[in-house]
């Protein structure tokens, strides 16, 4: 039992705009009241808000772990003690698995989606997430270039049923579509796709073809999160044009685009890029059943890490540094580069003020919401600098001062723009709007019944470290943050859809497996009980 | 009798296709197993040594746990080794004492890949599961390594073998001898091992297309490496097989996994390195998801440091820096250089094993385990990083690794008594 007393309390969802009130906490849940003995935290003059969500991030599996052994030097440079509640670990922008739980926790978020889990690696995604404490976690599984898939979807054959059979297999939660059929043309010989139309050579599919399937299944499945797509030609000048192509082909259907910073560039391909980010957010105001995440890019290291690995050969050659390709049979492929992002770079300022362009035109907190594709644009620890930009335009301007002024002539920020994010809304794109999204009814928000998960910040001026060092964070009802410090570190549950399928799948299914596969059939599902357990299932809606 | 599915980790291949006969809750036979397989299968299903042991008597679990936690905890700096032949749970399990007891954890096995792990560490690597080298590769070379022997299966498996293989798929050899996996290929190109180096660097030229230095090209097989060279340079996909637990010199990775980047620039290719024990990959997955690196770390100062070197296991104890040595199904004393193996006789033991072993009989402190694979359920990482599910065919009344290691440090960091 628990109560918050007297904060100002911030709940979208619930229309709750800093009204001063209580918040009620009792068996892990929201309740409408509790006794007066209760105890109490006294919340007078702070921000109380749901616990963070973060819909997009990169916290376990194979990519993150190649990319942990990548970087010794940032893991020197960071490391945590062991204490009587704490495991010991590293930092940088990739930690180890239990610095990774702690740190989220310690900035106020309780729940996170690893985005980019292939099938066949479940197992070490799930052993990595039983090492990530405190933070519930949920897991997209990879489905844009799965043969078994592709050739389904070319003889019209049972695609929704595979869909639903591969989430169960993995134990996860969403599906996700990274350059579709561009990851398998990048396993012939180093080759990619340009458009919604190229051919996936000898598959007999197109990008299109697989988005409009794909999509199509997850809304018959009535999955919580709808497709959530990493489009076709990230990162290229003109890029633009294939994001928006992607939505049309998906209209009518929902769909949640991934990092979108990383789709908005106008230009023409080989050239300079500039900013489209207003062209696509026009598209996004128009189209309730689309969302989309920034991907916004912060200034300082970084880890690329992507299942598009054609990306990651191009930053190769940008770095000339570290690099690691890893193909994945019938999945997916895997390329991961470290990386700096510098204000007196064309392109990355380009990157960063595209990224700030999104937020601040976007109409619709509740389909633009924050991420920094964790590790990729910046780590989840720059989220609090880059709330104090959305919401000082003070301090956006002196910022924008500094980076290259060419760039941020291709945008639409030189114009000095007003908008300053409320309270409200940054409560809206860090939690309230993830969780709808995703499909959480439970998170992101303080109605009766939800998950007793909160966070609460002292006010400050200064939006960086109020939002970086909450005073509390409580999960599930537990106050696992007390004035910036670890308390108890608990595990999370792991967040899965629970969907049926039709077993007669697995028929289907087992000649194809047969020829992609290196492993056997039997033993591809995951159903150990220690890597699935303790979980929470949340039920596909399906309109089956 | 009873036909029973499980996975053998035998070796680095992780073959997930195998049937074990059961009878009378014994081992019957086993189908689909290699010679490695079955001798792997053997040593886990022979007599067992007693549960635990304290210095050669049986004992009560409970007291062994008692005095594996005295031993660690009047350590001043002890050793966790091993790990390769057991599952990822445990080897979770091991990473948690070793942080526990402020002690140093690293990977040990027969083979270590050090100079392997510490240059894909430095430059990356590009690399591939092995239904990718299965369907796609073209090429295939297997840079001083023997794999025929080392992993039987491997090259069945990737239809690499002279029966399996498709007519329009090449496998070059390239090796100090004519090994057994000469026997399968295309093309033996016979090199000098102390010229790995060289041959290495002068294939990097030839791909690059710059000059060669001439001395060096007199000594090296040049012929057959420019063909090699123009081969990969001009397929779609290749594939080089090396073996990381004989590839020993640091400057040898590099120039290999240095070969792989300069190819992957104008073709796809990918580098496959070879494990012989059947989770040495896992060991280093698991240190690295909870540490940050994948080998030699220690807690000594309360978080991870890892220092290859100065911090493997190995070394450690040849330098005689360690006081006390934990070692999970791994016969040390067999395998490990003399020196090393020379003061772990003098130090205090605790060995976690299924296997009857020489460092088991000669430990302070022994336990002997239901084995991971075939009394226990569990993961592992085959080599190219695909985590397959370990079964348990046979019943056993044992705990397992896991359970022994999760035992002494409730013991060491709460005083739980087992
Ligand atoms: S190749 Fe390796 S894993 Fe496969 S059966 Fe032989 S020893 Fe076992
Ligand atoms: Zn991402």
């Amino acid at each position: 039992m628990l109560r918050i007393a007297q904060g100002r309390v911030y709940d979208p969802a619930n229309g709750i705009d800093g009204e001063v009130r209580d918040v009620c906490l009792d068996g892990g849940r929201v309740v409408e009241e509790l006794p007066s003995h209760a105890p109490r935290i006294d919340a007078r003059g702070m921000v109380v808000m749901p616990g963070g969500v973060d819909i997009h991030s990169h916290i376990a599996g194979p990519a993150v772990n190649a990319a942990r052994k990548l970087s010794p030097e940032e893991h020197r440079a960071d490391v945590l003690d062991r204490t009587a509640t704490t495991r010991s670990g590293t930092g940088g922008t990739v930690p180890s698995s239990f610095t990774t739980g702690y740190r989220y926790a310690l900035l106020g978020y309780t729940t996170v989606v690893e985005a980019a889990t292939p099938p066949l690696a479940a197992r070490h995604t799930l052993a990595e997430l039983r090492d990530t404490p405190i933070v519930d976690a949920a897991f997209l599984v990879l489905m844009g270039n799965n043969l078994s898939l592709f050739e389904l979807i070319r003889d019209g054959g049972p695609v929704t049923e595979a869909v639903a059979w591969l989430l169960d297999a993995a134990g996860g939660y969403g599906v996700k579509l990274v350059n579709p059929g561009g990851v398998e043309m990048w396993k012939h010989g180093n080759r990619n796709v340009t458009s919604l139309d190229d051919q996936v050579e000898g598959l007999g599919v197109t990008p299109r073809r697989v988005l409009e399937a794909v999509a199509t299944s997850v809304d018959e499945l009535g999955l919580p999160h709808p497709v959530h797509v990493h489009c076709n030609n990230l990162g290229v000048a003109g890029n633009w044009r294939t994001t928006l192509d992607t939505l049309d082909a998906l209209e009518g259907r929902r769909a949640h685009l991934a990092h979108v910073q990383f789709h908005a560039y106008g230009g023409t391909p080989g050239k300079r890029p500039r900013s489209s980010a207003p062209e696509l957010v026009e598209h996004l105001a128009a189209h309730p059943e689309h969302s989309a995440d920034v991907g916004q890019v912060m200034f300082g290291p970084a880890t690329t890490m992507t299942v598009d690995a054609p990306v990651s050969a191009l930053l190769r050659e940008v770095t000339g540094g570290k690099w690691v390709n890893a193909d994945l049979e019938a999945e997916t492929g895997c390329g991961i580069v470290p990386f700096t992002y510098r204000e007196r770079n064309y392109v990355h300022a380009l990157q960063w003020a595209i990224g700030l362009e999104l937020f601040l035109l976007s109409r619709d907190p509740w389909r633009v919401v924050l991420s920094t594709d964790h590790p990729n644009g910046g780590s989840f620890l720059s989220y609090p600098r880059l709330i104090r930009l959305l919401m000082d335009r003070e301090f956006r301007n002196e910022q924008i001062g500094r980076v290259n002024k060419k760039a941020i002539r291709r945008t639409v920020l030189g114009d000095d723009l007003e908008r300053e994010y409320t309270l409200g809304e940054i409560a809206i794109i860090t939690r309230a709007g993830p969780a709808r999204l995703l499909g959480l009814a439970d998170k992101g928000h303080l109605g009766v019944g939800a998950d007793a998960d909160v966070t609460i910040y002292s006010e400050h001026e200064d939006r960086e470290q109020m939002f970086a060092t909450p005073r509390f964070v409580i999960k599930g009802g537990r106050v696992i943050v007390e004035e910036g410090e670890l308390r108890e570190a608990p595990a999370g549950d792991l967040l899965r859809v629970a969907v049926d399928h039709d077993e007669a799948i697995e028929r289907t299914l087992a000649p194809l497996f047969e020829e992609h596969y290196s492993v056997q059939l039997a033993n591809y599902p995951v159903r150990e009980p220690w890597l699935l357990e303790p979980a929470r299932r949340v039920p596909a809606g399906g309109g089956r | 009798m009873a036909e029973r599915a499980a996975t053998c980790a035998g070796c680095g291949c992780g073959c997930d296709d195998i049937d074990v006969a059961v009878a009378a809750g014994a081992l019957e036979r086993a189908s689909g197993t290699c010679v490695l397989g079955d001798a792997w299968l053997a040593e886990r299903t022979g007599d067992a040594p007693p549960v635990a042991r304290v210095d050669g008597r049986e004992v009560d679990f409970a007291d062994a746990v008692e005095a594996s936690a005295a031993i660690l905890g009047d350590a001043r700096l002890p050793l966790v080794c091993g790990l390769g032949q057991t599952d990822c749970e445990s080897q979770r399990a091991a990473v948690a004492l070793a942080e526990a007891v402020g002690g140093v954890i690293d990977p040990t096995g027969p083979e270590v890949d050090g100079a392997a792990g510490a240059a894909s560490q430095a430059i990356g690597v590009s690399t591939a599961s092995f239904g990718e080298l299965r369907d796609r590769a073209e090429l295939v070379v297997t840079w001083l390594a023997d794999p025929v022997t080392s992993n039987p299966r491997l090259l069945p498996r990737l239809r690499l073998d002279r029966a399996g293989r498709a007519a329009e798929r090449t496998l070059v050899v390239i090796d100090a001898r004519r090994t057994a996996t000469a026997d399968e290929a295309d093309e033996f190109i016979e090199l000098p091992p102390q010229l790995e180096l060289q041959a290495l660097w002068a294939m990097r030229a030839l791909v690059r297309d710059v000059p060669l230095d001439r001395d060096l090209a007199a000594r090296l097989p040049l012929d057959a490496l420019e063909r090699l060279a123009g081969r990969l340079r001009t397929c779609n996909y290749a594939a080089l097989i090396y073996d990381a637990g004989l590839t020993t010199a640091y400057v040898n990775a590099l120039g290999l996994l240095a070969l792989v980047r300069d190819l992957a620039r104008v073709a796809h290719v990918v580098a496959l390195p070879l494990r012989h024990e059947g989770n040495a990959r896992g060991a280093e997955d698991v240190l690295a998801w909870q540490t940050g690196y994948p080998a030699a770390v220690s807690f000594a100062r309360g978080h991870p440091r890892a220092r290859p070197g100065e911090f493997t296991a190995a070394e450690l104890l040849a330098r005689g820096e360690t006081d006390a040595a934990l070692i999970v199904g791994f016969d040390a004393l067999r395998l490990l250089p003399p020196r090393a193996a020379d003061h772990l006789r003098r130090i205090p033991t605790i060995v976690i094993d299924p296997r009857d072993t020489e460092t088991g009989a000669g430990a302070r402190v022994a336990f002997a385990t239901a084995a991971a694979g075939v009394h226990r359920d569990g993961t592992a990482h085959r080599m190219d990083g695909v985590p397959v599910a370990l079964r348990a065919p046979l019943p056993s009344d044992r705990v397992g690794d896991g359970d022994v290691l999760a035992a002494i440090e409730a013991r060491v960091t709460r005083g739980e008594e087992p």
